[in-house]
């Protein structure tokens, strides 16, 4: 099998990148990246600190008052120079995205196009940033509304989606006539190295957006900063309800903060058997389970026997012929986990499933890496007999383990669904119209899909959540972002 | 077996690029043809990377990218160098355009469901290359 070539060559030293300058960071403490494929060597990120992120914060501040004055169209010329340089350098991306993350390349490519989507949504900020009026609203006084950047704005960005996250925030933010500061994951930061290096080739005045490397102290001194107006963050609920969202909040921030999932794929017996088993394919074990809009409860509904056994025999027969290896092999459908103590986490899950009771009818850990090493490669689990209680079909797994549960009816189904603590996403299959509309109706969750296993928002719709599964108002991508990133001013005047 | 979008549209790539070169030393081997030709290899190479585009520009995290509906085998899209005459040669071309149109025919069926646009361009290319086996006959 053929591997495309890889576009990172030895181990990259990675540095931040502050007031239009790649600059070391003041931690001397380092964390070396591998290829979780090949186990290769290929970076070493600085863990970061406050002083790094003082500075990216000084340099955003300084650049504010400028880049508010750009006009917007001209703003959204950068967006249209970077666009043409995301293009021109798009499999490039893609590779290195595969090759820090782990993911296939059809999934990086896919990564990145949506990444792009964002910076195409941020081109149209002279029309989407436009405020609203009212002539006469008494006799001679006009009202009108303007919408008006804040100052910095900051993204504390996840592992799992290295590329498109932080663009699901950046450009909107910055079109809006903000400033930004970017902290990539530390254990994926070469995405967005090369973001920032097109961000320096299409010629963004330095300071206007600004990269810190690290782990939890930069997230701290983002969070402390009095200069940071609103931060944007996408990982666990635990990092996000409990430090980010009560830390920024109180300090009188802006918060989104998008977090875990346990997302429920619900099939009625009316299902269309051909079309829905690749949508499960994709949402249950697509980037190795590794998004928070994955599948990770299968719900079968009803008592038909022998379309439940039918179905399941169907998905569990595609899921063995699933080829797992390197992403940059092209016929690779599913890669290794991104890290080492992401697959032992999902291995504990397994583990406890068996121990609860449930069947494990496909077991990952017996997945041969062939001439990989094994570190981070897992094959696709499936469970069935899992009951809700069990910690398996209730807590986010971040990895390829299908559970599969049985409800009577879809009454039953939505309200497995409702009782989850988390509300990202859900779907249901079916063939009713009756049975999508009460399931759009009433399932608590903030993505819904019907005959779609996936529920990811375009760039021009809220990335929406509930629950546990988003803290704040205002989601990312769309009109939310644009509000997030702005302050609506009202203004009334009278001409006598 | 190709499984994945991105090897579905590397192998249309190499078929194509395949196809064009053996065009282009056919055209050195009969300056007679040789006009007409490279005009087909250009559009050989034009048609590789207008599903190109149209993958980088439809492809997305969030559907099914990286599973086709039924793996399709790589080794039954096989094209030849032509070789002999001029007639002989042109019976392999023709040949061969019959097996890039039953590629983007199988193609345009099995990337149904994988990205907005890909069907639809393997089917228009696969009724283009109709015409192109008439430009080839004409030549013989």
């Amino acid at each position: 099998m053929v591997v495309l070539d890889e576009p990172v060559k030895g181990v990259v030293e990675v540095r931040n990148y502050i007031d239009g300058e790649w600059v070391g960071s003041g931690s001397d403490e380092h964390r070396e990246i591998v290829n979780p494929a090949t186990m290769r060597p290929l970076a070493k990120v600085p863990m970061g600190c406050t002083e790094d992120v003082e500075a990216a914060v000084e340099a955003a501040q300084e650049a504010f008052p400028a880049w508010r004055r750009t006009t917007p169209l001209s703003r959204a010329r950068y967006f249209f120079r970077l666009k043409d340089l995301l293009e021109e350098h798009f499999e490039t991306v893609s590779r290195v995205c595969t090759m820090e993350h782990g993911k296939t390349i059809d999934e990086s490519r896919g990564e990145v196009r949506r990444g792009i989507e964002n910076v195409e949504v941020a081109t149209g900020i002279p029309s989407l940033m436009m405020g609203y009026n009212l002539e006469d609203i008494s006799t001679g006084i006009d009202e009108a509304v303007v919408k008006q950047p804040l100052g910095v704005f900051a993204c504390i960005a996840p592992f799992n989606f290295p590329f498109m996250v932080p663009l699901w925030f950046m450009p909107i933010a910055v079109a809006t006539g903000n400033t930004y500061v970017i902290k990539p994951s530390p254990w994926t930061p070469l995405s967005m190295v090369k973001l920032m290096e097109l961000v320096e080739e299409a010629g963004f005045p330095p300071g206007v957006i600004n990269m810190v490397h690290g782990d939890a102290e930069p997230v701290q001194a983002i969070l402390e900063h009095p200069a940071v107006k609103g931060v944007s963050f996408v990982g666990s609920t635990k990092i996000g309800r409990d430090v980010v969202y009560r830390e920024a909040a109180s300090r009188g921030k802006r918060v989104q903060a998008q977090c875990s999932a346990k997302n429920f794929l619900v099939v009625m017996p009316d299902a269309d058997v051909e079309s829905t088993v690749p949508g499960l394919l994709s949402s249950f074990f697509g980037n190795a389970g590794q998004r928070c809009l994955a599948g990770a409860n299968l719900v079968m509904v009803g008592d038909d026997q022998k379309f439940i056994q039918g179905f399941l025999g169907k998905i569990t027969k595609a899921t063995q012929g699933i080829r797992i290896g390197y992403g940059l092999e092209e016929g690779v459908q599913m890669g290794p986990l991104q890290a080492v103590p992401r697959k032992k986490r999902v291995v504990e899950y397994i583990e406890k499933g068996v121990e609860e009771g449930a069947k494990l009818v496909l077991d990952g850990r017996k997945y041969d890496s062939g001439p990989y090493p094994r570190d981070c490669f897992l094959g696709p689990s499936i469970f069935q007999g899992v009951q809700p209680d069990m910690a398996i079909a209730k807590e986010e797994i971040f990895g390829p383990v299908m559970s599969v549960l049985h409800a009577g009816d879809l009454g039953d189904a939505i309200e497995m669904v409702n009782a989850s603590n988390y509300g990202n996403a859900a779907s249901l299959f079916t063939a009713s119209g009756k049975a999508a509309r009460r399931f759009q109706y009433e399932a608590e969750c903030g993505n819904v899909g019907i005959n779609i296993g996936t529920v990811a928002p375009m760039a021009f719709f809220p990335f929406s959540g509930m629950k546990d599964s988003f803290f704040g108002d205002l989601h990312g991508q769309g009109r939310d972002a644009v509000d997030f990133f702005t302050e609506r001013k009202v203004v009334i005047q009278r001409w006598p | 077996m190709i499984r994945t979008a991105g090897q579905l549209i590397t192998l249309h790539g190499q078929l194509e690029d395949k196809v064009a070169e053996a065009l282009r030393s056919l055209a050195r081997l009969h300056p007679e043809a040789a006009g007409a030709l490279s005009r087909l290899a250009d559009e050989s190479v034009q048609h590789r990377d207008m599903v190109l585009k149209v993958y980088r520009e439809g492809v997305t995290d969030a559907f099914e990218v990286g599973f086709l509906s039924k793996p399709m085998d790589e080794d039954g899209y096989k094209v030849a160098e032509p070789r002999g005459t001029l007639r002989e040669a042109l019976r392999v071309a023709l040949a061969n355009e019959e097996t890039v149109i039953r590629f983007c025919r199988d193609a345009a069926e099995d990337s149904n469901q994988l990205i907005p646009g890909l069907p639809q361009t393997f089917t228009r290319l696969a009724k283009k290359k109709e015409k192109r086996k008439a430009a080839l006959e004409s030549l013989a």
